[in-house]
């Protein structure tokens, strides 16, 4: 047995394996960066940064969710809406930014377990019918409830100015980043593991993954936790970013831009959800150029959807594993050349 | 020595799918060490006899036991009883590597991958550890959820048509692995020289019912199942 497990041991380190890059380094790396970015970019540029970095954990969350569990939410505009909400009466009533925000995660993670509990039970089409409801529903509630929630206006959010040697935007992005940048280093481990194993073994085959001894209704119902998670903090972040919250800034449009985002971006690759949540704060702010350069406020507001599908469609052709599939492509293609030289061939 | 009450007992189970009748008051004692095999022609209730035991499928009347005690098992919680399954063709997991695959099944235990990769040694397949099972041909595959069954160390290890698709050399590899499985085995197979060459006992079902029960000399020469399932040429 032991001359087994020495062969086992051989075999297995001798076998080429796939590069990882260290979290850890990609994140320090990502920060320095941003915080290079901040200094240099002008204000309104600094602001955008900030919104993908707010974009980032929604579509870090989703793409786990989607991607790598294989359960589809058209629903997180919503849960981006609890937490928003969430923060912003937090604020209002205390203002305690960092409490705020680990309320306002708390509460979305409560409402995407029982979101979470249903979906678990659901597939394909049906959970899709699900997760649509819950985008339509949980903004009117804010017209149902409008003595707490105050209707179609909406609710300020009550933040304390930041230091005055930096300005309100660096400020944003900061604290955006650091929320992303963590939440892409928790996701990352937490998806090499065990639990990330489950979740994909759950996506590809549920009778062999019950028959391996995973238990799928909780895999799934911890999926979307997480992502609920993800969702709750986004939301949360843009409250901060606009210091307001109104349904108007959670539409189903919202819900899915996302899954677009993620499915161009590539699903499933926290590469592709960044590359989503840049398309997501990119495609819109072309839209809107164009839109105030034809005069026309109708084109603007529809612009960015239509641009949205045009880029699915595109990247689809050309790339069906999105945009992060197509550096991956090429990466075989170049150390296959290299080897080839090596070999001297 | 085993007791009588070790090892897993079916009692009279049945099972109806609205006017089908898969499972007709089915009874089988599946003692630890022996190899089990079920036979029968198709749609004969076979698998939903795994299916049942499994968890998949609860029957409308009957029992089960394990080591003389109540058994019902959720899918999930099989392995947790020293029970594995594999499934007819490839329960497979594409989007995992071949060792990924395996390590999936490992719920318990120190240093997963060392068990991983015991497992993937045990079936030849170690040097395929890094691949992705889609890009392997059908029989390694197969080889990679019997990998998979076996890394949890079962008790009870239940292959379902474990050589459908594989040639004369798989199913003589596969011959040799149930032998030295050192486990209690129970084996649903269509291809009658390994069934008669590994099984210890051959339960026979027909249109859901157990037609005979006994060593495979026996059970080749009963005259029941020469007309049910075998033919004359057996």
């Amino acid at each position: 047995m032991t001359i087994v497990r020495d062969r086992v041991a051989t075999t297995l380190h001798a076998l080429p394996g796939k590069r990882r890059i260290n979290p850890i380094l990609v994140v320090v790396v990502a920060g320095a960066i941003i915080v290079a970015l901040t200094y240099t970019l002008p204000a309104f540029r600094t602001y955008q940064l900030a919104t993908v970095g707010a974009y980032f954990c929604v579509t870090a969350g989703l793409t786990v969710l989607t991607g790598l569990n294989g359960q589809l939410s058209l629903g997180h505009g919503a849960l981006m809406a609890t937490g928003a909400y969430t923060l912003a009466l937090w604020q209002n009533k205390f203002n305690m930014l960092i409490p705020g925000v680990i309320v306002a995660i708390l509460v979305t993670t409560a409402v995407g377990a029982i979101i979470g509990l249903a979906a678990a039970r659901l597939r394909g089409p049906y959970l899709a019918g699900l997760t649509l409801a819950v985008a339509v529903v949980v903004p009117s509630i804010s017209s149902t409830f409008d003595g707490t929630f105050n209707s179609d206006q909406g609710l300020p959010v009550a933040l304390n100015p930041p230091p005055e040697s930096i300005l309100v935007e660096q400020w944003q992005a900061w604290v955006c980043w650091i929320a992303a940048l963590v939440t892409v280093l928790a996701l990352a481990y937490l998806t090499r593991g065990r639990f990330g194993r489950d979740m994909r073994a759950v996506r590809d085959d549920e009778t062999a993954a019950k028959l391996a001894g995973i238990s799928v209704a909780r895999t799934q119902v911890l999926a979307f936790v997480v992502s609920a998670a993800c969702a709750g903090l986004g939301g949360a972040l843009f409250a901060v970013l606009s210091q307001s919250v109104s349904p108007g800034a959670f539409p189903l449009t919202l819900s899915l831009f996302l899954l677009m985002a993620i499915v161009i971006g590539g699903l499933g690759r926290l590469v592709g959800a960044l590359i989503g949540a840049l398309l997501l704060v990119a495609l819109p702010a072309i839209a809107q150029e164009i839109g105030q350069s034809a005069g026309s406020q109708r084109l603007e507001g529809n612009l960015a959807l239509t641009f949205f599908g045009v880029v699915l469609v595109v990247v689809m052709i050309a790339a069906p594993g999105g945009l992060t599939s197509i550096r991956l492509r090429r990466t075989k293609t170049t150390r296959t050349r290299n080897e080839l030289k090596q070999k001297g061939r | 020595m085993s007791t009588p009450d070790q090892g897993l007992a079916l009692h009279h189970l049945t099972v109806r799918f609205g006017g089908l009748l898969a499972l007709d008051d089915v009874s089988l004692r599946v003692t630890p060490g022996r190899v089990v095999g079920i036979i029968g022609p198709n749609g004969a209730g076979k698998t939903t006899l795994f299916n049942v035991v499994c968890g998949f499928v609860g029957a409308q009347a009957g029992s089960m036991t394990l080591d003389g005690r109540p058994f019902r098992a959720r899918p999930h919680h099989l392995v947790r009883h020293g029970i594995a399954r594999t499934l007819q063709g490839v329960g497979q997991f594409n989007g995992l590597s071949v060792l990924e695959n395996v390590l999936a099944g490992v719920r318990s235990g120190r240093k997963p991958e060392q068990q991983a990769a015991a497992a993937l040694e045990r079936c030849g397949i170690a040097e395929h550890a890094r691949q992705m099972p889609a890009t392997l041909p059908y029989a390694v595959r197969k080889r990679v959820e019997l990998a998979r069954a076996l890394v949890s160390k079962p008790r009870i290890l239940m292959l379902d048509e474990p050589a459908g698709g594989l040639d004369t050399d798989e199913i003589r590899w596969l011959e040799t692995l149930i032998r030295e499985a050192d486990t209690t085995v129970m084996l649903v197979e269509h291809h009658m020289d390994l069934v008669m060459s590994v099984c210890d006992e051959i339960l026979v079902l027909d249109f859901g019912k157990p037609i005979a029960f006994g060593p495979p000399d026996t059970i080749r020469n009963d005259p029941k199942v020469t007309d049910a399932y075998l033919g004359a040429a057996a």
